[in-house]
């Protein structure tokens, strides 16, 4: 009987698994034919989930993509001067990226999964827009994985006569990967300023009008920019890292240099990135005035404040940086009593950047002072200001590092006090006209003083490029004041490189927000609505804890897959036969 | 002890980080909310009420306020006090309400001297006024100085063919269902009538009065609203939630389109 009992029972819960299993496809149909536009992510909600999912894979993509731009460059500086620091550099700075190469594939994968699960009904409509891109996204993507492996693994096998072919492939890598970026940002771009469909949707104008939006181009070239930035802070802060647990002088040398390269091109692509901001806020304003009120005057009005102060902690944090590091060239004394004015002009400009139009007032302050515009402060509150000292930071910054470059450096040029006297009136007529443009902008309506902000930004421009100019000739085959002494700055200087790192990933974060928030409630702007219960755009304090939270898994993620990337090397210190670790303590090229 | 660097690191790191959200966390906290759906009661309102939902669109959904101020002129756009005025004399042989509607819905066509041509159709997305909400609008902007004289007739069939949820209709639209059958549904296995009153069918005013549904809204949006009315948002001033979400599997297609034919003769 038992045993009949047990077969009896066995029975059962076989027919009762039949059942539920012939259950589920029903269930899968049933399912479908509701078809929701929304699904719940469990605990975080799906808009969490998408967010922080989005950040990350942000993150790390910039991070892959903007490495081997500047690292091809440096491998290339390395080939044609033959000299192996260069060569040393770029590999490692490829080794980093190569590291967080899976990592930023398997965080896209599960973002399209967020995407198709949570959000199955706008997902549908994209696919309805973009299907086509899918196919040479994946292509692109091929494409790029196999030149970056190739790229990587053949570093030894193409040296020599054939670094032409590696330096080859490492142009060609970027080349998809810029691809790679340029596809994503149509899908993303068309969410904010939506072309090539009618009101419905419905694509009229072909898959190409819907990828030539008007943010498209603008977002391209403004995150080709940032992506440079990002991954030369990065690769600072891992420099800074490596030189704080230095054993030896030999590492802490190598690593001050690094740290050095990681800021300066950082530093050279941070300049020129307000400039492409700007063209994307005129972009956005040319799209839909509504949307770009929006975004500059409306309920996202005091995001651009902390983005002034993030940006001026970038500016402040890598002047500094330059003048710590003078402190390790000989004859850098000459340069220090610049110092003290930088300092005033940057502190002004991070102050006056960083004034709110509207003050936070009680009632009672508000009455006394006649409104919510301080009489005085509400100067300073406005673009004309903005702009005017934003591009007086860029000048001051890029004087920083003229003196930098010149530190050890005494021209033997017959011609050097014709040349220096080309060169500061160049920063002082561009400093006119900005200050000109700045106070001209009171007296105009904000229609015209939006055209301002180009002559500024052409007179800041064409400055640099004529210093420029005239310093590369002026120094060559300059006399040295010394060798500068890699690895004596001073510690604090590397905690600097990582604030940089740690300011300019969270401002990414920040920026992130922006670009969605400005959507507001809708997936598509004016096509396809957020039904969703979590349509809310919300407010920045939260938006500032989610920032922050991911940006801390980003940097634990780094620190893990770094560690890991560093495994192979260990216990085999100078196994690389394709440039071992350069000695680089007091024997630095003083050409540098 | 010594600490090791990647702690220091790590801290100092958490601290910047913690610096800056606590900034954040610190200044005016502002968030966007998706607008409601207005709808007028059948269009059976006093002026009063209607110039108050105007004032609340003009605040709200319609985002006037990001360009124009009242009593005061502003860079982008005209000051809009003593508008219901002005807007009586701005045309020759055109009336206040003619001139603001048109102003609204087209407004390329009155553009003020000195102003540049930046204000977008507010019947379109992503404003998305629907004619309910337009109407009221323009009652408001008439009670600015004049007299406010506005009738949903006024407004034209083809506002808000945008539909909030941002995808063109047809204004116009006919259904190939029997609105007779369709009113059998309504009041029978669509159990319609416990939430709406609509003409002479009473019912408990759980929802919006549907009496000039066809009206005030799109065929399109009426049909969406069935469908999903979770997703179509909560008519304002009305609970969320409490129309049933299974209309769309509890009637079969041929109701659906009848009653979708007997909701349209309401107007």
């Amino acid at each position: 009987m038992p045993t009949a009992r047990r077969s009896a029972r066995l029975l059962l819960l076989l027919a009762a698994a039949v059942v539920l299993l012939s259950l589920l496809p029903a269930e899968a149909q049933e399912a479908a034919k509701g078809e929701a536009a929304y699904r719940n992510f469990p605990l975080l909600g799906s808009r969490l989930a998408v967010w922080a999912v989005a950040q990350l894979h942000l993150n790390f993509a910039a991070f892959i993509l903007g490495v081997p731009i500047f690292a091809v460059i440096i491998e290339a500086v390395g080939w044609r001067t033959g000299d192996a620091r260069y060569d040393w550099l770029s590999h490692e700075l490829v080794k980093l990226t190569f590291a967080a190469f899976s990592t930023t594939a398997l965080l896209g994968a599960l973002l399209l999964f967020l995407f198709v699960g949570y959000y199955p009904r706008f997902w549908a409509y994209m696919t309805s827009v973009f299907f086509p891109t899918y196919w040479i996204y994946a292509l692109l993507f091929f494409l790029e994985t196999f030149t970056v492996y190739l790229w990587y693994y053949g570093w030894d096998w193409l040296s020599g006569s054939r670094k032409w072919i590696h330096v080859g492939l490492g142009v060609l890598s970027n080349l998809f990967g810029t691809a790679i970026l340029f596809v994503a940002n149509s899908w993303v771009t068309f969410m904010i300023s939506p072309a090539g469909v009618d009101e419905a949707g419905k694509l009229t104008g072909g898959v190409w009008a819907a990828i030539t939006n008007f943010t498209w181009m603008p977002i391209n070239i403004h995150r080709l920019i940032a992506n440079i930035v990002f991954g030369g802070t990065i690769c600072a802060a891992y420099a800074a890292f490596r030189f704080l647990a230095a054993k030896t002088d030999e590492e802490r040398a190598r690593y001050d240099w690094m740290g050095y390269i990681g800021n300066f091109i950082a530093l050279a692509a941070f300049i020129v990135l307000p400039f492409a901001g700007y063209w994307l806020g005129r972009e956005i304003y040319a799209f839909n005035q509504t949307m770009g009120i929006t975004m500059m005057g409306g309920f996202m009005s005091w995001l651009w404040i902390i983005q002034a102060i993030l940006i001026g902690i970038l500016f402040l944090g890598s002047n500094y940086y330059l003048w710590l590091g003078m402190e390790r060239i000989p004859g850098s004394e000459r340069y220090r009593k610049y110092v003290p004015p930088m300092l005033i002009i940057l502190v002004i400009g991070f102050m006056v950047w960083a004034t709110p139009r509207s003050m936070v007032v009680t009632l009672d302050e508000a009455r006394a002072m006649g409104g919510t515009h301080h009489p005085l402060l509400g100067f300073f509150g406005v673009m004309s200001a903005k702009n005017t000292v934003v591009n007086l930071m860029i000048l001051t910054t890029f004087l920083s590092f003229i003196l930098y470059r010149r530190a050890n450096r005494v021209s033997t040029k017959p011609w050097v006090k014709t040349g220096m006297a080309v060169q500061w009136a160049a920063f002082a007529a561009a400093a006119v006209v900005v200050v000109f443009y700045g106070v001209y902008g009171y007296f105009v309506e904000s229609i015209v003083r939006i055209g301002f902000s180009v002559y500024q930004v052409i007179a800041v421009l064409a400055a640099i490029a004529l210093v420029m100019a005239v310093d590369i000739p002026m120094f060559k085959g300059a006399r040295t004041t010394g060798q500068i002494r890699w690895g004596t700055i001073a510690p604090r200087s590397q905690y600097v490189l990582i604030l940089l790192a740690v300011t300019f990933t969270w401002l990414m974060g920040l920026m992130g927000f922006a670009r969605s928030g400005i959507r507001q409630h809708w997936h598509v702007y004016g096509i396809l609505r957020d039904t969703s219960p979590e349509a809310v755009t919300p407010a920045l304090g939260y938006a500032s804890n989610v920032i922050t939270v991911v940006t801390i898994v980003f940097f634990a993620l780094v620190m893990f897959i770094f560690w890991l990337g560093g495994l192979a090397d260990r216990g085999k210190a100078g196994a690389h036969g394709h440039a071992p670790a350069p000695v680089i303590a007091g024997g630095s090229d003083p050409r540098r | 002890m010594r600490v090791p660097i990647a702690v220091k690191v790590g801290l100092f790191s958490v601290l910047v980080m913690g610096g800056y959200t606590y900034f954040a966390n610190s200044i005016p906290q502002i968030e966007s909310k998706p607008p409601q759906e207005l709808s007028l009661e059948g269009g059976n309102v006093t002026p009063a009420q209607l110039i108050k939902a105007g004032d609340e669109i003009y605040k709200t959904k319609g985002t006037c306020e990001i360009c124009h101020r009242i009593g005061q002129k502003g860079t982008r756009a005209p000051d809009l006090g003593g508008v219901g005025a002005r807007a009586a004399k701005a045309k020759p042989g055109m009336t206040a309400k003619a001139y603001l509607i048109e102003s609204l819905i087209n407004p390329n066509a009155h553009i003020v001297e000195g102003y540049p041509p930046i204000m977008p159709a507010v019947d379109k997305p992503p404003i998305a006024l629907n004619r309910s909400e337009v109407w009221a609008l323009t009652a408001f902007l008439e009670s600015l100085g004049g007299n406010v004289d506005v009738t949903l007739n006024d407004i034209p069939a083809t506002v808000g063919a945008g539909g909030a949820g941002g995808t063109a209709a047809a204004a116009e639209l006919k259904m190939p269902g029997d609105p007779k059958l369709g009113k059998a549904v309504y009041m029978g296995k669509g159990t319609c009538l416990a939430c709406h009153k609509a003409g002479d069918i009473p019912g408990t005013p759980v929802g919006p009065d549907l009496s000039q549904i066809a009206k005030i809204q799109t065929p399109d949006y009426i049909m969406r609203k069935i469908l999903d009315p979770k997703g179509m948002g909560t008519v304002a001033n009305y609970p969320a939630g409490v129309m049933p979400q299974d209309f769309g599997t509890r009637l079969t297609s041929k109701e659906y389109v009848d009653l979708m034919a007997f909701l349209l003769t309401l107007k």
